[in-house]
């Protein structure tokens, strides 16, 4: 195929024609954060894979707000959990964003730098003093004043473990490990009874496994990180160890929570974090294992248990501001919060919600101590992920402590290498 | 072959017509691949990130990609793939394709069989192959039956990458050798009459007769399979997992593409770098086969 | 030619054909048992090895909850066949719907393709002017582009057109795809020139040699074209995804996402869920794979 240098001048003009049609994208008018107007119009209400378990309980609530507000209409859309960040990319970037949006506090905080999230702190800072405080705060960015999203459900659960396992490698199945020590050595005796064959941790550490361990994860600013400390250097130390003795699953630096989530299931691993949810799970899929379950707590050396926080996010181009904020806040007050932690296995982000005696009274069950103690917890946890920490950084982190535990560079190295790559993200950011 | 004049005059014939035939397809094309590759080769000079607009950085981008490691990671592990792949790619379709051609009953049904797999989804492939290679799957449970014991293909770095290449060839086996067929079906019966009557056996008649007849069909099947496998991604990314593997070892190049310009934060403008650093390998591999077109044409 | 027929048609002596007919190699020369025996062998090793995993998936799909599918030796038939992980799929998701949006996308992808590629693979091949080898680079350089890097791009192209969040905004960016424009270049290149010749003579003008007397010669590549066109729009999880917004118009691959994000550990489930989708691509492959392979014979393939 012979190509002329007349006819290539021609591709390339051809080529750089539609770049005069380049825009740099929309302002499509920014909403006003004056949310005290007549709650009217129609808005957009986007989950994050909800819709498969919890359709009906998302068409009531609708219905609802819908009935209290004759003016306003809510279309709901649900997104698979794949690909959820760059759907909402994408949507920003095009000015697609739906009114109210399902995040966790990583994802709102390069929106709210991208000015696409609404200070409620502007907003809605009369429904503050509905929340607990916590988290409230737990979607403020560092480096911007204001708070991006309303506090929706949060999440934490206790330690799940295998006590047949524990009793064949001659532990004391009703005495689970409580400390990071015990663990440690738990996970060794584990490992060296069963030839290797039996793992206690299916994970290896990620940035809240640091945070946990008691690992000051940034400077006092926040403005780098500082988990490359003696503190930090130990855990990987230890966590080094335990790969090698194989106690730390050979598999982990492969593994998804899915694929360890089996692995508790068909006996490989002995301890896997979970919540309530799983019981069931547990139950139905592998009965064996439910007879032999044992149920501790989340092993910490801070005295605070990790939580994950859900919120909804108000999107500041909104064209309807009352209407977005009031649904917002709609989805999450007390009552609605209330009534979907009693669909599923999450606790409510409103104040005095968890002294519900749905959340403190025993009923005997499992189920209802795994909640009674995790929402016990939930009074003083923390969200140990930090805001910032962006996807790109956790994988910098994930593959530098890989390339320790396989002994090709020491604990140290690899935690001043992620350090170094995660400022450098941060930075640019 | 028509006379000279036929042709020309066929070719001739009105001048806004061929605009109208390729307008659609240039249409598409242009707005849709080609406008965002300019802006992508836009961006490759800006440090852009997702939601914030760029700035120009000369070539910074490209001077990054020289200290980073995953940058050499990947093209360690998208260059592995075509060299491993492509020969496996260009000598097993054309056994395969031997083996099928000749027409014995039921010879239809295997044909259709054997290229199954091309037709089948990539993430569908992915799903089957990670269930298949999964520590208590299939594979493994033959495995330990047969006293071989279990093996780590999901695990380790490089049998991961090995699994990978081989879902590659066993999704590609099919789409090669139908290739070969249409080349084998060319090769002029009366070659391998003389051959046999010299007293050529069947291994001596394959080297000298069937071989140079699709060595043109071969260099063709090495062009387009080397250009797939450099830009290697579901494969990798569905067995492996988004990270590439213990350690992102077995990260490929598209997939750092995908991983570092993707998402909230995503670095567009260093994604796009990598993005034309792959456009040129796939040039300079396309070349080949534009090359070994004008030959076959010649 | 098609690789078939030829195949077919050519055991050479009509006498010796009677007597056995189909035992004989392409050059009509009687196959020994021998020989026979050991490429069969090959064939069912080959068989097992290609479509062995689909029924390993199908398999699984119809074990129940109690059959343990993990057990070593492995159990290749389900003990207690059952539908159920079937049923279960269509109570999670709406499979139907989703199925149906797939189709849409699919055919209309089939037809785009192989209308678009025929005119502009007609233009490369058949007609002169200026700017033909300009038109050809612009679909050469377009199969090179790695698609993982431009989505975002093209998702703010098709917000400025107003079509995201429809059906068309899916089917848009794959309408008339490069390599399957280069294909028809191909296949129309190969045709003799005096077919054509003919009607010119009698007066027909570019549109009536391409619609009437270029196009029917052609096929068996646009069998080719539209399985491709059709896998393709079938297969696609991450354009749909970012394209579309509304539940109500997701296709089965976004839906199958749901199922694996959803129920990850229940192998049987996620089996079902691959067999809906792969079924209807090899059901469509065997309805067309006469024309198909016709295709591949006309040198559609070729560079």
């Amino acid at each position: 195929m012979p190509i002329s240098r007349r006819a290539l001048a021609a591709a390339v003009a051809a080529l750089l024609l539609p770049l005069s049609a380049c825009g740099s994208g929309d302002d499509g008018g920014a909403g006003s954060t004056d949310a005290s107007g007549k709650v009217e119009g129609d808005i957009t209400f986007q989950t994050w894979n909800l819709r498969a378990n919890f359709k009906s309980y998302f068409e009531g609530l609708i219905a609802d707000f819908e009935h209290k507000y004759p003016g306003a209409h809510v279309k709901w859309v649900d997104q698979p959990a794949e690909g959820y960040p760059d759907k909402l990319s994408a949507d920003a970037g095009g000015g697609t964003l739906p009114d109210v949006v399902n995040v966790s506090p990583d994802l709102v905080a390069p929106l709210a730098k991208a000015g696409l999230a609404m200070d409620l702190d502007k907003a809605a800072a009369k429904y503050k003093s509905e929340y607990l405080d916590g988290a409230w705060a737990g979607h403020q960015v560092p480096g911007l004043s204001g708070t991006y999203a309303f506090p929706w459900y949060l999440n934490t659960g206790p330690l799940f473990y295998n006590k047949s396992l524990f009793e064949k490698a001659g532990l004391d199945a009703d005495r689970p490990p409580k400390t990071y020590d015990d663990l440690f050595a738990d996970a060794l005796q584990l490992a060296k009874k069963s030839g290797g064959k039996v793992a206690t941790l299916a994970n290896v550490p990620t940035i809240e496994d640091f945070g946990r361990y008691g690992v000051p994860l940034m400077n006092k600013q926040g403005t780098a990180f500082a988990f490359n400390n003696t503190k930090g250097i130990e855990l990987l130390t230890k966590y080094k160890e335990l790969y090698d003795a194989k106690a730390l699953d050979p598999q982990a630096l492969t593994a998804t929570p899915e694929s360890s989530g089996k692995k508790f299931l068909t006996g490989a691993v002995a301890m896997n974090p979970g919540s309530a949810l799983d019981l069931g799970n547990f139950k139905k899929n592998a009965p064996g294992l439910y007879k032999n379950i044992g149920i501790t707590d989340q092993i910490t050396s801070t005295g605070h248990v990790n939580m994950y926080v859900m919120g909804l996010m108000v999107n500041s181009r909104t064209k309807h501001t009352p209407a977005a904020v009031a649904f917002a806040h709609f989805v999450t007050d007390a009552q609605n919060q209330m009534s979907f932690a009693k669909k599923v296995a999450i606790f409510p982000s409103t104040a005095g919600s968890l002294d519900d005696p749905y959340f403190t009274k025993q009923d005997g069950t499992d189920e209802t101590r795994v909640r009674v103690a995790a929402a016990k917890s939930l009074k003083t946890a923390v969200n140990y992920t930090p805001v910032l920490f962006s996807d790109q950084m956790k994988t910098a982190l994930r593959n530098e402590v890989a390339k320790a535990l396989q002994g090709k560079q020491s604990p140290k190295a690899a935690l001043d290498n992620a350090v170094k790559a995660a400022d450098r993200l941060l930075q640019q950011g | 072959m028509a006379t000279p004049t036929a042709a020309t005059r066929i070719r001739r014939q009105l001048r806004t017509s061929p605009w109208l035939f390729a307008a659609p397809g240039l249409l598409v094309t242009g707005a849709f691949v080609l406008y965002p590759f300019v802006s992508t080769l836009v961006n490759s000079f800006t440090d852009r990130r997702t939601l914030l607009p760029g700035h120009f950085v000369g070539l910074a981008n490209f001077r990054e990609l020289l200290h980073d490691d995953m940058f050499w990671t990947g093209l360690r592990n998208s260059t592995l793939y075509v060299l491993c792949v492509v020969p496996a790619l260009v000598v097993l379709p054309l056994l395969l394709a031997l083996l099928v051609q000749k027409n014995i009953p039921g010879i239809t049904f295997f044909r259709s069989a054997f290229y199954t797999p091309v037709v089948a989804s990539i993430v569908v492939v992915g799903l089957i192959w990670v269930w298949l290679l999964d520590e208590r799957g299939l594979v493994n449970a033959l495995l330990e039956t047969v006293g071989i014991g279990r093996v780590g293909f999901l695990s380790d770095q490089w049998l991961l990458l090995l699994s990978a290449m081989a879902v590659t060839v066993w999704k590609g086996l099919g789409y090669y050798m139908i290739i070969y067929l249409a080349a084998l079906a060319n090769v002029p019966r009366e070659l391998h009459e003389a051959a046999a009557v010299d007293g050529a056996g069947a291994v001596r008649r394959f080297f000298s007769v069937t071989l140079p007849a699709v060595r043109s069909t071969m260099v063709l099947v090495a062009a387009l399979s080397s250009v797939a496998a450099f830009k290697v991604f579901s494969e990798v990314y569905l067995m492996a997992g988004p990270s590439g593997g213990p350690a992102g070892e077995d990260t490929t190049l598209v997939m750092l593409v995908q991983r570092t310009g993707t998402g909230l934060t995503g670095r567009v403008g260093y994604a796009s770098a990598l993005s034309v650093v792959v456009f040129v390998v796939t040039v300079a591999l396309m070349l080949l086969v534009l090359r070994a077109d004008r030959k076959e044409e010649a | 030619m098609s690789v078939l027929e030829k195949v077919r048609t050519e055991p050479a002596d009509p006498a010796d054909r009677a007597r056995e007919r189909r035992l004989t190699d392409q050059h009509g020369r009687r196959v020994h048992v021998g020989e026979l025996l050991w490429r069969y062998v090959l064939l069912l090793a080959v068989l097992a090895l290609t479509v062995g995993p689909f029924l390993w998936q199908l398999s699984t799909s119809l074990k129940g909850p109690t059959e343990d599918i993990y057990s070593s030796p492995p159990s290749f038939l389900p003990g207690h066949p059952t539908l159920h992980n079937y049923t279960r799929v269509a109570d999670t998701i709406p499979v139907w719907d989703y199925a149906l949006n797939s189709l849409k996308v699919a055919a209309a992808n089939v037809v785009t393709n192989c209308v678009g590629s025929a005119l502009a693979g007609y233009a490369l091949a058949r007609l002169r002017y200026r700017g033909r080898g300009a038109t050809t680079l612009v679909f050469v350089l377009a199969m090179l582009v790695p698609v993982e890097g431009i989505v975002i791009a093209q998702f703010t192209t098709m917000r400025e057109l107003g079509l995201n969040n429809t059906l068309i905004g899916v089917v848009l960016p794959g309408a008339i795809g490069a390599m399957n424009v280069l294909l028809m270049r191909n296949a129309f290149r190969n045709l003799p020139y005096e077919i054509e010749e003919a009607a010119y003579v009698d007066g027909a003008n570019v549109w009536q040699r391409f619609r009437r007397i270029a196009l029917p010669s052609v096929k068996g590549t646009l069998a080719v074209v539209a399985i491709f066109a059709f896998m393709g729009a079938w297969d696609d999880f991450l354009w749909p995804l970012i394209v579309l917004s509304d539940p109500s118009k997701f296709t089965l691959t976004i839906g199958l996402n749901y199922l694996h994000g959803t129920f990850a550990n229940d192998e049987r489930l996620v089996a079902a869920g691959t067999v809906i989708a792969v079924a209807p691509l090899i059901a469509l492959f065997a309805c067309l794979q006469r024309y198909f392979f016709r295709g591949v014979g006309e040198g559609a393939v070729k560079g």
